[in-house]
């Protein structure tokens, strides 16, 4: 598997190709934000976070309006709550996993369905790393919970959200995952790692 | 084509999106990015793009001559001026409408060049902040002594000699950016200078491509031993 390093500016194909952080220029296109090529696959290593309709994320309560609330999901841009769309009263503070419901031109988003998150801890992480930190059909999350007996939610925008159990743990394993997120055999590691230091504990 | 010793480090700020610490012959300078983000004040926002913020100053202690002053002055106006030009050539600002981008470059110690190299710097910082731009950007001053051009003076030459001329630009696409200049150059000697420049910035971006590779490639390849 070869994978390697991209720089903005680095040409990535010959033809205009529709790529996650890239952009296309007189029939190519290039890198436009640092990434890893991995065989036909452009993978961005840093970014922030742009709502996308149908994703759950972690935001919180930032102001209140007769209509509504406005939510700041970890983005430059925030998400809108309409009273329409909740039967709950929220304070400003309250923590939330919400889903994104519309978004339009401007990256104005509509959020629904929140649901209030209480006690716990929040993490950051950079948001392009999530997909590793949730693994395959959920594998690497599971894994996570096996080990610390943490509720664990991964908001698509890089907010985590852990109760119960060994946060610190969690909270160090995904950390791991994070700086590590490109190398072969990370949930093997993680596992490992888990283990060892589940053992420690007792 | 000597340059001085350059050397870049990136993610340098934790707390800043992006950030790059340039050291380049005596200079040290730290850039850092912040953005994109809600636009302040609110009346500026621009529906259509990103608002790109630059500014550059010189700490009081950067050299003998700032000693004591602090803030901005018109020169350190117009370089902020001529760096918001570049980067907003460069950035791909219609991706994030109603933001703005803030780029600061905080030159910590001086030794000529500093808009160069603050730009330089600003480039990479951009980039470490995952911000899409269209390529890395760099550059070197050419200066003239005795009537000979030369490349990246550093202050006491620049004093000296009859001309300088600092400009940043795209190798990719072969554009100039920034480009300005003092002093008087014949038509030859601009177009001499202008290659030499070509030819300064690709080393300048060995450099910048260092310093991103340094910070990014930990999170390849095999694991890191434990």
């Amino acid at each position: 598997m070869d994978k390697k390093i991209v720089l903005p500016g680095d040409a990535v194909a010959d033809k205009p190709l529709k790529l996650e952080g890239c952009f296309v220029e007189n029939g190519k296109t290039y890198a436009a934000v640092v990434s890893v090529a991995q065989e036909d696959r452009i993978i961005p290593l840093k970014g922030r976070y742009l709502p996308n309709y149908g994703d759950y994320v972690v935001g919180i309560i930032k102001d209140e309006r007769f209509s509504g609330y406005s939510v700041e999901i970890n983005s430059p841009y925030e998400g809108q709550l309409s009273n329409r769309d909740t039967r709950e009263e929220f304070r400003v503070g309250d923590v939330v996993l919400v889903k994104i419901m519309a978004v339009d031109e401007v990256n104005n988003a509509i959020v629904v369905e929140p649901r209030r998150l209480t006690d716990g801890e929040i993490i950051e992480i950079e948001s392009v790393k999530v997909p590793r930190v949730i693994g395959r059909s959920g594998s690497m999350l599971g894994i996570l919970k096996q080990y610390t007996a943490t509720d664990i939610i991964v908001g698509k925008n890089g907010r985590v959200y852990l109760k119960g159990g060994n946060t610190v743990l969690a909270t160090l394993a995904i950390l791991k995952i994070c700086r590590e997120a490109h190398t072969s055999g990370l949930t093997d590691r993680i596992t490992a790692f888990l283990q060892n230091e589940s053992k420690k504990v007792n | 084509m000597d340059l001085r010793n350059l050397k870049i480090t990136a993610g340098v700020l934790k707390k800043a999106n992006g950030s790059a610490m340039i050291e380049w012959g005596n200079n040290r300078i730290l850039a850092s990015v912040y953005g994109p983000r809600e636009v302040f004040p609110k009346h500026m926002t621009d529906p259509r793009k990103a608002l790109i913020n630059a500014r550059y100053v010189m700490a009081p202690f950067s050299s003998s001559e700032e000693h004591g002053r602090s803030g901005p002055n018109r020169r350190s106006i117009e370089i902020s001026k001529v760096a918001k030009h570049v980067f907003e050539n460069n950035v791909l600002v219609h991706q994030f409408p109603k933001t703005m981008i803030n780029i600061n470059m905080e030159v910590l110690q001086s030794d000529g060049g500093t808009r160069v190299a603050a730009i330089t710097a600003a480039s990479v910082a951009l980039v470490d902040a995952g911000i899409p731009v269209r390529d890395l950007v760099q550059g070197v001053s050419i200066g003239k002594i005795e009537g000979m051009q030369v490349a990246d003076l550093d202050k006491t030459e620049d004093n000296y000699g009859d001309s300088d001329m600092p400009a940043i630009v795209s190798l990719r696409t072969g554009e100039i950016l920034l480009y300005q200049m003092d002093g008087k150059l014949t038509k030859a000697e601009v177009d001499n200078a202008l290659s030499m420049i070509f030819e300064g910035a690709k080393k300048v971006r060995e450099k910048q491509v260092e310093a991103l590779r340094a910070k990014y490639e930990t999170s390849l390849g095999e694991a890191p031993q434990e």
